[in-house]
């Protein structure tokens, strides 16, 4: 083992094979992509009430005004479709790799949108596209948040059902203290007791083995319990001296917040979303290049094999399950005092759940959980707005709201492929079990 | 092991799911021992148990059960010869059997609050004829089932006049909680009343979030979700609007906070209640509240019923009996608006202006 060139006979090499989708898949993707194309080109291009469509992009708080824009509808909407289609044939002749299937997916996905608010801009009213885009990253921003505090306890191999409960706690305690104590105070409290909430999780899932669904149906039953309980207590009859902390206004950071469009959408917003942008870098980097992320990995996936390496595997749960509660629970107050400035009953509305889900489209990733996070959220916003937009056909609002959830589904299932969660999540871990 | 488990969670699931049934009896007769000694009460007529089942809000939602039940203790506090007590539902199934458990338990008369147990109190009425129901958001049948009504579109009608004289960028918006006739009644109202205005004044004054024609608009899908409700308000003011009226209880604050975000340049309506009192924090963004005497119909019930006579048929709140109304907050109206808004109030009750919205309580 001297000589340098053992070495390199000692490595081996192994021979990487891509395997792409099925045949069959590739050729349904690509026909969806081509029938996409022809409804944009054809149906959306000829349907529009004006020749024009106004988009808008001046939002509070940008120093820039950004002109009105005037685009013809039916050319924009056949350039598009037909952009659409030729990604449709070429990947129907040649294929793309999967890797590039992802960025062909979200940029047809991209497109579609825009010729549909195109489309639905031709009613006379302008589609203000900055607002659009604010209220999508204000609606998506709890259940990011949420999202990544689930992530941080699925990945070390527990379920984590009571985002929900942990975002409710989060949302009271933040407009009580905020009350009380000021705003700064109210962050701590949502954080401590999103904490709390998670080490109750982690107690008993970890140290008593409950099974960790249930016990997370429990704790959001707990949490709504509590809260409206503490709400008729504390609150309903003292309103102004306990449930009106006011909220967090937009700091704009300077010179960032005046780029057009971007600025007023990402740095003109106030210091939990600020804290949520590094949350999510953070944990997104670490359980990737940090020793704390391998072994958290580790233990999501194969606790014994990490139990024998000498990583204390309860331990790290605990760790990531509180932590992931103390996220949750900032998720919360971005509720209460990062958004409205009042607690009421059962504000956080299912959020945690959606926030759940984000985390399985998002194939337990952060960056995944973000992008469905996000979708959802600017569903949310283009839902409204689509309401009010007088498109050249009313549609029901219902059917909008099953969208961003139809999309996640399309998008799994044809461009992501297999949806694995951590091979240990959910599992108990007793050392010497297996 | 794993198929206990399995088994253990769906028994655990359905165990929640029913114990969210078994509701208890609420301590609803507080204030009968103590009204004794206010001067004012006077025990006349004969004795009557009044019970009410609330719908899923519960007695303190600030909003229609909690004036519903508010109707209640003002009549037992007038009259303590009326005892009270309440029932909460947690879920659309606990309807039918806290109907069955009141009827059967020694009420004179059973009032069911919100229009979505209207089936079951018909039902109950069939069922136990020698008890008097009544409902509040309901139409009435039959002489036992009697129907305590609104029509709000007559107050939105005024709403939507105020808004319309209000406006500064020539466009209000109105969004709702669920696409449900008692919501979307207040926006037909309101979205009418701006027109009233367009032809009355030859203006253009637009409504974002409603078209009564097509019956599709805006919605939060939800009655407590405070940040959906921020947001469609906000949507709605960066198309422009700068007067927004929600009707969507909890989730309606968010309209709310909206208006404290754009530092008051977003003003609101508020619905049900006079938003001065039942949102306070945010008065000072309020225009006017449309509001629905819900405690008033059920305390004029019961003093009917205790009086002798439990009255039949349907007693529908409107403009000219005070059942609904438009409240001024903030002293938005000018001297020359308020004479509008009697006017077209005087018109609406003359019949001179007709409101078509099909949600209309008849009979």
């Amino acid at each position: 083992m001297s000589a340098p060139t053992t070495d390199e006979e000692l490595v081996v090499h192994h021979k990487v094979v891509q395997v792409g989708p099925s045949r069959a898949r590739q050729t349904a993707v690509a026909i969806a992509l081509i029938v996409i194309g022809l409804f944009v080109a054809i149906v959306l291009a000829s349907t529009g009430t004006h020749p024009n469509a106004k988009f808008g992009f001046d939002a509070g708080g940008a120093r820039v005004h950004v002109p009105t824009l005037s685009l013809p509808e039916a050319p924009f909407c056949i350039v598009v479709g037909a952009l659409i289609v030729l990604a449709g044939i070429y990947h129907l002749v040649r294929g793309f790799t999967p890797a590039a299937m992802r960025w062909v997916g979200s940029a047809v996905g991209v497109l579609f949108l825009l010729a549909f608010l195109a489309w639905a801009g031709t009613g006379g009213r302008t589609v203000q596209f900055t607002s659009l885009l604010q209220q999508g990253l204000f609606l998506a921003a709890p259940l990011i948040l949420g999202a990544m505090g689930g992530i941080l306890c699925e990945r070390s191999g527990v379920i984590n059902v009571a985002i929900e409960g942990q975002m409710l706690a989060g949302a009271f305690a933040g407009a009580l203290l905020g009350t009380v104590a000021g705003l700064f105070a109210g962050i701590v409290a949502a954080i401590v007791v999103g904490g709390l909430l998670g080490l109750l999780l982690a107690v008993f899932a970890i140290r008593f083995l409950v099974n960790q669904v249930i016990l997370g149906v429990v704790l959001n039953v707990l949490a709504l319990g509590l809260t409206g309980y503490l709400f008729d207590a504390i609150m309903a009859n003292n309103s102004n001296g306990t449930d009106n902390p006011g909220f967090f206004g937009p700091a704009k950071v300077p010179l960032l917040g005046d780029i057009p469009v971007i600025g007023p959408v990402v740095f003109d917003q106030n210091y939990i979303i600020y804290a949520m942008y590094v949350i999510v870098i953070v944990i997104d980097v670490a359980l990737i290049r940090t020793r704390w992320g391998l072994r958290t990995r580790a233990v999501g996936e194969h606790p014994q094999a990490a139990d024998t390496v000498g990583i204390n595997v309860l331990r790290l749960r605990y760790q990531n399950v509180v932590l992931g509660g103390c996220v949750a629970g900032l998720a919360g107050a971005l509720l209460t005092i990062g958004s409205v400035g009042a607690f009421t009953k059962n504000i956080s509305s299912g959020q945690g759940f959606i926030a759940l889900a984000a985390v399985i489209f998002g194939r337990w990733t952060p960056r995944g959980a973000l992008g469905a996070a996000l979708l959802f959220g600017f569903a949310g916003a283009l839902q409204s707005v689509l309401s009010f937009l007088n498109p050249p056909l009313q549609i029901n609002s219902n059917l909008l709201g099953m969208l961003p959830y139809v999309v996640t589904i399309f998008a799994v299932a044809g461009l992501v492929g297999r949806v694995r969660a951590p091979a240990a999540d959910g599992e108990p871990y007793v050392k010497g079990s297996a | 092991m794993r198929s206990v488990m399995k088994i253990a969670a769906v028994a655990a699931l359905g165990s929640l799911a029913l114990t969210g049934c078994g509701s208890k009896p609420g301590s609803g007769t507080s204030g009968s021992g103590s009204s004794g000694a206010t001067s004012a009460a006077k025990a006349v007529g004969k004795k009557i148990n009044a019970c009410m089942v609330l719908d899923t809000g519960g007695v303190d939602d600030r909003s229609f059960n909690q004036s519903s039940y508010d109707g209640m203790k003002a009549a037992n506090k007038a009259n303590p010869n009326i005892s009270i007590k309440y029932v909460p539902s947690n879920s659309g199934a606990d309807y039918t059997p806290n109907l069955t458990k009141l009827a059967t338990g020694g009420c004179a008369t059973v009032i069911g609050v919100g229009g979505l147990m209207s089936d079951n109190v018909k039902t109950a009425a069939k069922t136990y004829p020698k008890v008097h129901f009544a409902e509040v958001d309901a139409p009435g049948t039959g002489a036992n089932f009697y129907g305590i009504q609104y029509n709000t579109a007559q107050a939105g009608f005024l709403g939507g006049y105020l808004a319309a004289s209000l406006t500064k960028t020539g466009k209000v918006g109105t969004w709702g909680g669920l696409n449900i006739p008692p919501v979307t009644i207040y926006m037909d109202g309101f979205t009418e009343g701006v027109q009233y205005y367009n032809t009355q004044k030859k203006k253009n004054v637009q409504v974002l979030g409603w078209n009564e024609k097509s019956k599709k608009g805006t919605f939060s899908n939800s009655f407590t979700d405070q940040n959906k409700g921020k947001s469609v308000s906000q949507s709605m003011a960066s198309n422009g609007a700068d007067i927004i009226f929600p009707v969507a209880g909890g989730s309606g604050l968010g309209a709310g906070a909206a208006a404290q975000a754009s530092g008051g340049k977003l003003k609101i309506m508020w619905v049900d209640t006079d938003g001065c009192v039942s949102a306070a924090q945010y008065c000072k963004y309020m225009v006017g509240s449309v509001t629905k005497n819900l405690s008033g119909g059920v305390q004029a019930y019961l003093k009917s019923s205790a009086d002798g006579t439990y009255p039949t048929g349907n007693y529908i709140g409107t403009l000219a009996n005070a059942g609904v109304g438009l409240v001024d907050d903030n002293n938005s109206q000018p001297a020359a608006l308020k004479a509008e808004l009697a006017k077209v109030k005087a018109g609406i009750t003359s019949g001179s202006i007709k409101i078509t919205s099909p949600s209309q309580p008849t009979s």
